[in-house]
């Protein structure tokens, strides 16, 4: 008994002052993701890398939009999606107050426009990704003017390419009609 | 991976079931130097089982059953067993079952501590052991129908949920009393808990003569969810998530079953941070454990104490992983963060600090009389039932058995580690309480040799592949006991099984033996000494059989009961 005393006086109050004051968190705390739509360049890398499926990409050709969403009442704060984000578009912040009063309020999404086919003009690749690999491409080092003629290409849907593929041996070429030589 | 002959360990055991059986074995596959898997016949299965459990200190880790109709036209059983003679290994009897008759003999009523794995195998594949003396459902609810099977392949899809047969309750208690009782139902559940379970009591004035329980009312489905809709590495995360407390080790023992399964090793600087995480997790597991031991007999300042004093490790793994849990560091073939200087000095003042106050509190603990004497002599777990029922971790350790999967088969980075094997023969709660308390400082002190000898090198490794259909065991002891993995790769980038197994569904069967003879009033305390989650008890309904009536008492009230045990809510 006169121990458990002892133990109570040397302890003191150990109760803490939150949520009146901040709880701190330790440095490189995982809490909830932060999202930055500007550099997004909706490539889906995270979607695909989230094993809670918390983050989920919807295309709808023909809007000619795509939409990028997480559910932060799935996200178990892995961190997974920092790590494959070829832009630093998402990172885990230190906040980890999360509850909500709405459902609707767990989720933010982005929208981002496709760009067309420039054969069928089918919406088919988000326009922020295309112009991310332009960049990169000048980043490289290839002439600015080289770049953007190779933006032609980069604008020809999947499907298009593997069709021109196929006709070119029969002697046409739809690349040509867009001013690329294949 | 290539395992040299040379470099096996168990292989007596094998010759010991050639030598008694040998046109029975048909064949002989090596996983990895301690893991076996022999091919019997179907008859010969439970006198193959039986020879190794009884006849060279076999215990049952798992049975696993695995559609494999399409790879080889059968399906197949497995029962893993964790050799602990003179050579540690792993020794797992398979035995194909044709889906024409589904049928093979029986391995409960020679090795008892199949029950479970067989009660399962008919819930989750419709295959059935002949002579399997309990026929209840295990995991299904009652209301599922009869000849839906949910883990074949061919079974309904996982998102769909099939019409519901029944709107009662169809499940038999057993009671093995002699004399007439009256049935105390305990349960069946508060949706926090990770286990709930219901208890029937069958009890005699104030003595409980026999007890049934009735768990997975919260069946997950994870294996189902892991084989149809996750990637490899993306288990890692859903492993982490089947427990609460001791979420870490099912993903190392889930990350090692694949990376044994195609030969490849974790780093040796990833396998000594495994083992420190592990570690952490043991520290905060064991420190609830003995704090809810406090709340139980109604020394609630020592709860309050214990899990003040637990906060400490919950900071430890923030500081080490981001996580107040040690969730998500898992991958397969490593681990995704390193520890730094400052995370390691940091570590070494936490860990001093839970050493100094955990040894004050449990001086508080151990030497107030009332604790002795509502621990001591309950809750008995005899040396005999737990040979024959396989219970793992403090459980086991506390009723003379020497059983620790760190010291047995070394995994991770316990090689070289000083785990200390803690083991008391009076089988009560008191002497579990006392093993919890010991196995706290051994933590701590494996903590800090890793932290002093971790080598140095990368965490990870990366650039493998995946090769179809190899199966193989991961293994850890958590918190509670052994958790076993048995993972078989498929050929489309998910497991063609998982079967996960935690510490306690070894620990629940022979539970039953501990309560019988106690008092109602021990009974929460039993219960929370194998280290479920006590909500499992959460609502007392009492049925009287002599006066055929019914009355609900509320759990608070049972537990103010097993607290005050003044004012019986039975009369």
């Amino acid at each position: 008994m006169f121990k458990l005393l002892k133990e109570v006086f040397r302890t003191g109050n150990a109760t803490v002052r939150y949520p009146f004051a901040p709880l701190p968190t330790s440095p490189n705390f995982r809490g909830k993701p932060q999202y930055d739509p500007e550099r997004c360049i909706a490539c889906a890398a995270c979607t695909i890398a989230c094993p809670a499926n918390a983050l989920s990409m919807k295309t709808d050709v023909a809007a000619g939009k795509r939409t990028w969403e997480i559910c932060f009442g799935r996200c178990v704060f892995c961190g997974r999606c920092e790590e494959v984000c070829p832009t630093h578009a998402i990172a885990l912040s230190p906040e980890y107050e999360l509850a909500v009063l709405d459902r609707a309020d767990l989720y933010q999404t982005a929208e981002f426009s496709l760009a067309a086919c420039r054969i069928c003009d089918t919406p088919f690749a988000p326009r922020k990704e295309i112009d991310y690999v332009v960049a990169l491409l000048i980043n490289a080092g290839l002439p600015e003017a080289v770049a953007e003629q190779r933006r032609a290409m980069l604008e020809v849907c999947p499907a298009c390419k593997r069709r021109d593929e196929v006709s070119r041996e029969s002697g046409f070429s739809g690349l040509h009609h867009i001013g690329m030589t294949p | 991976m290539s395992v040299t002959p040379e470099s096996r360990r168990g292989t007596a055991y094998v010759a010991a079931l050639r030598q008694k059986m040998p046109n029975s074995v048909l064949d002989e596959s090596w996983q990895t130097a301690e893991q076996a898997t022999i091919t019997v016949t179907r008859e010969a299965l439970p006198e193959a089982v039986e020879t190794l459990y009884y006849g060279h200190d076999g215990w049952m880790s798992v049975v696993v059953g695995s559609d494999e109709r399409l790879l080889n036209g059968n399906f197949a059983v497995y029962y893993v067993l964790s050799m602990e003679g003179v050579e540690k290994s792993y020794v797992v009897l398979r035995a194909e079952v044709p889906p024409q008759t589904m049928e093979f003999p029986s391995v409960t009523v020679k090795v008892p501590a199949a029950v479970w794995g067989e009660r399962e195998l008919r819930d989750m594949f419709g295959l059935r052991p002949v002579g399997l003396p309990d026929e209840r459902r295990l995991v299904l609810p009652d209301d599922w129908p009869d000849d839906l099977y949910p883990l074949r392949k061919d079974a309904m899809d996982y998102r769909e949920r099939p019409q519901i047969t029944t709107e009662t309750e169809t499940y038999k208690f057993i009671n093995a009393a002699k004399c007439e009782t009256t049935e105390v139902p305990l349960g069946p559940l508060h949706i926090t808990s990770d286990e709930p379970g219901h208890f029937r009591l069958f009890v005699d004035g104030e003595d409980i003569i026999d007890a049934d329980y009735r768990l997975f009312y919260v069946h997950r489905g994870m294996e189902k969810l892991a084989e149809t809709r996750m990637g490899y590495n993306d288990v890692t995360f859903l492993a982490d998530r089947i427990c609460g407390i001791c979420g870490f080790t099912h993903s190392v023992a889930y990350a090692s079953s694949v990376e044994n399964a195609l030969g490849i090793q974790a780093p040796p600087r990833a396998a000594s941070i495994r083992t420190i995480l592990l570690e952490v997790e043991r520290l905060h597991s064991h420190l609830l454990n003995l704090g809810l031991a406090c709340h139980f007999v109604g020394f609630d300042t020592g709860f309050m104490h214990f899990f003040r004093v637990r906060e400490k490790s919950m900071e430890l793994a923030e500081v080490l992983t981001g996580s107040r849990k040690t969730y998500a560091l898992n991958l397969i073939g490593g681990v995704r963060r390193d520890i730094l200087a400052e995370q390691s000095a940091r570590t070494r003042q936490l860990i001093g600090e839970l050493r100094e106050e955990v040894t004050r509190l449990l001086d508080i603990l151990l030497g107030t009389p009332n604790m002795r004497q509502r621990l001591e002599g309950v809750g008995h777990l005899d040396k005999k039932v737990a040979r024959d029922y396989s219970p793992v971790g403090p459980t086991v350790r506390a009723s003379g058995h020497r059983r620790d999967v760190r010291i047995d088969h070394p995994y991770a980075g316990y090689a070289g580690t000083p785990v200390g094997q803690h083991i008391m023969d009076s089988g009560d709660v008191l002497s579990r309480v006392l093993v919890r308390s010991k196995e706290f400082f051994d933590s701590i002190a494996i903590i800090e040799h890793c932290l002093d000898n971790a080598p140095a090198g990368p965490v990870l490794v990366e650039g493998f592949t995946y090769t179809p259909h190899r199966f193989a065991l991961g293994y850890t002891e958590a918190p509670r006991g052994e958790d076993i993995h048995w993972s078989m790769l498929g050929d489309n980038q998910k497991l063609h099984r998982w079967r996960c197994r935690a510490a306690s569904y070894n620990n629940w069967p022979s539970l039953r033996y501990m309560l019988r003879g106690n008092t109602v009033s021990d009974a929460p305390l039993i219960v929370a000494s194998i280290d479920p989650c006590y909500s499992c008890t959460d609502r007392v309904t009492v049925v009287d059989v002599r006066k055929r009536n019914t009355s609900i008492i509320p759990y608070k009230e049972m537990e103010r009961y097993c607290r005050e045990r003044t004012n019986s809510p039975l009369k």
